[in-house]
C-alpha cells in the first residue's frame, strides 16, 4: 500500500487539493479524507507534508498490478 | 486491471443526475454535502454525461499550470496590465515538478568568476552545441531578479511552496481555478481563441475565451516509478500539436535512475529531500543526467546486488555515450534533482541503495522538449500561443543537464517573459469568439470516454504503453529494429485503443486524457529517435554511436501534417523556425 492510514483527519481538504495525482477524496458523509485511488499514488508525501495535523501515514511499498491481456 | 471506481451495484448507465448549477447543488445538499466548502472534492460516483454543465470564463491571458513558470507568468502578465486567469490540473505550488525542486540557480555577477559570456560558452561546450544560447543567456541574466522576488515572498522559508506562491497571487487578486484539466486549445481564424477542459470535482466542462494562452504545463513522462511526475503527461505539448503548433526535443532522455528497493517510492528514493527548504545555487556547469548508466547496464547486465556496473563499481564497459572534454563524470549515479542540487544538505537522489534505470521514463532533459519557440519570448508557431518552462522546447540547457538549479530558474524567467509578451499581444486583439459548433465538438471530445458503454480502461492502456516504451533497450539504448517494432505497437494503441478509452468517473476521465497524451508522446519519441541517426548528449543510438556534426547540428521539430499524420523536420542549431 502507498498511503496506509489517515488517522485523526479534521476534514480540512488540504490533502485532497495537494495530491498531484488525485488519490485522496473526502467522504461525502463524514467530510473526512479517504484513500480513493491508491493505484495512482506516486509516494511523493506532499499530502503528509501539507497535512496540518500530521494524520497521514505512508509506506514506501507499492504493489505492482497484475498484467492482464486486456483491460 | 480493475476500474478505479469502487462503486458497485449501479449500472453505469443508471445515472445520478448531478448536473451543475442549482440542480447539482440540490443533489449535493441531498447527499449532505455543502457546495461551499471543500466537499466538492467528493467523487461523484455516477455522472450523466448528457447533463454535464458548461461554465465559461473570459480573460486576456490564460495561464495553464501552477508551478513556478505559471506563478511568474500570472504575476508578470498581471503587472503588464493584462487580465490574467490561472487554471491548473492541481494546486498552486503543489503540482508538476516545482514542489520537488529544491535548488534554484541565481547568476550573481558580483559573486561569480565566470562572465555571462563565459557561462553561456561553457554550457554550449557541455551541451555539444545542442543548446539555444539565447535562452541560456536569458535564464542567467534574469535569474537573480526572480530569486530576489521569491525571497521576498517567503519561498526560501518553507519546504512547501503554496504559501509563498499564494502571496503575490492574492495581493494582485489574480483568479486561480484549480483541479481543472485543460485538454484542448482552441484556435479560430489562425489565432488562439481560448482553451477547454473539465473539472475533476464537478460535472462541468470549462470553456475559456482568451486572447492569448501561456502554457506552463510542464513536460511529462509515462507515469514512471520513482520520479514525481505522474501528474505530468505532456498535456501542453499534445494540445498544441493538435492545433498545428510545432513541438521539439522528443529524442532526448532524462537519465535519472531510481533505486532497486521500493522503486516507486519517490520520497524515499530522494531521501526526504522533498521535505527540505529550497536553496540557491551558483555557477556549476556539468554534463549530467545522460544515459551512460543505461549503457553500462545494457552491456554488462546488473550485478547480483542490483543496479548497473558503473563508476566506482569496477568493470566499467568501454564505449557508449561520448562525454565532452572537461566535463568529467562526477562519479556514481544520481546527478541533480529536477530543478536543482541538494544544496540544503542531505544525500542526493539515487545515491542510497542500488540504482535502476528509467525512473523518469518518457521525459527529456529539462527544457529540451516542448513547443518550438519562434523567438526569445517563447511565442509558438500559433499566434497568441506562448509556452514557458518545461512546456517550452527552449533548449536552455541543451540536450543534457548543464547548470544545477537552472531548471527552476529558467522556468521562473521564461514564465515572466512569455506572459509579458502575451499581455502585449492581447492588447491588440479583440475579444475572441468561439463558435457554438466548435464548443460542442470540444465538449463531445472531452466527455467521450465517459459516454462509452465499453472500451479500455486508461490504467491498463497506460500499463501497456509503459511495457512497450520503458525497457532500456527501447527508450535509452536505441537501435532501428526495436524503435520500429515499438512504433508498430504504439500505432496500434493510437489507432485502436485511444479511440476506445473509457472512464467511469471524473478521476478516470483525467486518466483517459492523460493516457491519450502519453500515447502521442510515445509516437513522437520513437519517430524522432529513429530520425536522429547519430548519438549526442542524452540520445544514444547503438547503431549510430558517433556524433555527426555534418548532418545533425539540428533540432527535430514535429508537427501534424495536413493529412493528420505526424511530420518531422530539421531546424538548424542557432536558427528560428521559418
Amino acid at each position: 500500500m502507498t498511503i496506509e492510514r489517515i488517522d485523526g483527519c479534521i476534514g480540512c481538504g488540504t490533502c485532497v487539493k495537494t495530491c498531484p495525482t488525485d488519490v485522496i477524496r473526502q467522504d461525502p458523509k463524514t467530510g473526512k479524507a479517504v484513500i480513493m485511488y491508491p493505484a495512482d499514488c506516486q509516494i511523493c508525501h506532499l499530502c503528509r507534508l501539507y497535512c496540518p495535523v500530521d494524520a497521514i501515514t505512508i509506506s514506501p511499498e507499492k504493489s505492482i498490478p497484475v498484467v492482464v491481456s486486456w483491460g | 486491471m480493475t476500474e478505479n471506481n469502487p462503486s458497485t451495484g449501479v449500472s453505469r448507465r443508471k445515472f445520478m443526475a448531478l448536473a451543475g448549477g442549482a440542480a447539482g447543488f440540490a443533489a449535493m445538499a441531498a447527499m449532505g454535502i455543502s457546495a461551499r466548502d471543500a466537499a466538492c472534492s467528493v467523487n461523484i460516483p455516477e455522472i450523466d454525461p448528457e447533463k454535464v454543465a458548461t461554465a465559461e470564463s473570459e480573460t486576456d491571458v490564460l495561464v495553464v499550470g501552477s508551478g513556478i513558470a505559471g506563478l511568474f507568468a500570472a504575476v508578470k502578465g498581471h503587472d503588464a496590465g493584462a487580465r490574467v486567469l490561472m487554471v491548473s490540473k492541481g494546486r498552486l505550488g503543489a503540482s508538476g515538478q516545482t514542489p520537488f525542486a529544491k535548488g534554484i540557480f541565481a547568476y550573481d555577477p558580483a559573486r561569480e568568476k565566470l562572465s555571462l559570456d563565459e557561462f553561456v560558452d561553457k554550457v554550449s561546450r557541455s551541451a555539444m552545441g545542442t543548446n539555444n544560447p539565447v535562452f541560456t543567456r536569458q535564464m542567467a541574466a534574469h535569474s537573480l531578479a526572480r530569486v530576489r522576488e521569491l525571497e521576498a515572498w517567503g519561498f526560501f522559508d518553507s519546504p512547501l511552496y503554496f504559501d509563498a506562491f499564494s502571496r503575490p497571487i492574492t495581493e494582485r487578486g489574480i483568479p486561480v481555478m484549480e483541479r481543472i484539466m485543460i485538454t484542448h486549445l482552441i484556435k479560430e481564424k489562425g489565432r488562439i481563441a481560448g482553451a477547454a477542459g473539465f473539472s475533476i470535482d464537478e460535472a462541468t466542462v470549462h470553456i475559456f475565451k482568451a486572447k492569448s494562452v501561456v502554457l506552463c504545463s510542464g513536460a511529462g513522462g509515462f507515469k514512471p516509478n520513482g520520479f514525481p511526475i505522474c501528474d505530468l503527461t505532456h498535456d501542453g505539448t499534445v494540445m498544441a500539436y493538435n492545433i498545428g503548433a510545432k513541438v521539439t526535443g522528443k529524442e532526448w532522455n532524462d537519465g535519472h535512475p531510481g533505486q532497486t528497493t521500493n522503486a516507486a517510492a519517490c520520497y524515499d528514493g530522494w531521501h526526504g529531500m522533498f521535505g527540505r527548504k529550497p536553496g540557491r545555487t551558483g555557477v556549476e556547469v556539468h554534463h549530467d543526467l545522460g544515459v551512460e548508466m543505461n549503457y553500462q547496464a545494457y552491456m554488462a547486465g546488473n550485478p547480483l546486488a542490483g543496479g548497473p556496473l558503473g563508476q566506482n563499481r569496477g568493470g566499467q564497459v568501454s564505449g557508449g555515450p561520448y562525454r565532452p572534454e572537461g566535463f568529467d563524470d562526477r562519479g556514481g549515479p544520481g546527478g541533480p534533482p529536477p530543478g536543482g542540487g541538494p544544496k540544503e544538505g542531505g544525500a542526493p537522489p539515487g545515491m542510497g541503495g542500488n540504482p535502476v534505470g528509467g525512473s523518469s521514463a518518457g521525459m527529456a532533459i529539462h527544457k529540451s522538449e516542448g513547443l518550438v519557440p519562434i523567438n526569445a519570448d517563447g511565442a509558438s508557431t500559433i499566434p497568441g500561443l506562448y509556452a514557458a518552462g518545461d512546456a517550452l522546447g527552449s533548449y536552455m540547457a541543451g540536450a543534457i543537464y548543464t547548470q544545477i538549479g537552472s531548471s527552476l530558474a529558467g522556468s521562473a524567467v521564461q514564465g515572466g517573459i512569455a506572459a509579458e509578451a502575451a499581455a502585449a499581444y492581447a492588447k491588440g486583439q479583440a475579444a475572441p469568439e468561439i463558435p457554438t459548433r466548435k464548443r460542442l465538438q470540444v465538449q463531445e471530445e472531452i466527455l467521450a470516454p465517459l459516454k462509452r458503454e465499453r472500451g479500455y480502461g486508461p490504467a491498463w492502456v497506460t500499463q501497456t504503453v509503459q511495457g512497450i516504451m520503458i525497457p532500456n533497450f527501447v527508450l535509452y539504448i536505441k537501435k532501428e529494429p526495436l524503435l520500429t517494432a515499438a512504433l508498430a505497437y504504439v500505432e496500434e494503441l493510437r489507432d485502436h485503443h485511444m479511440p476506445m478509452l473509457r472512464a467511469a468517473d471524473l478521476h478516470e476521465l483525467r486518466l483517459a486524457h492523460e493516457t491519450a497524451n502519453m500515447i502521442l508522446n510515445a509516437e513522437m519519441k520513437l519517430r524522432a529517435s529513429l530520425m536522429r541517426k547519430e548519438s549526442r548528449c542524452s540520445h544514444f543510438r547503438l547503431d549510430y554511436p558517433e556524433m555527426d556534426t555534418k548532418n545533425w547540428n539540428a533540432w527535430i521539430n514535429i508537427y501534424k501534417g495536413k493529412d493528420g499524420s505526424m511530420k518531422l523536420e530539421k531546424q538548424a542549431f542557432g536558427s528560428w523556425p521559418l
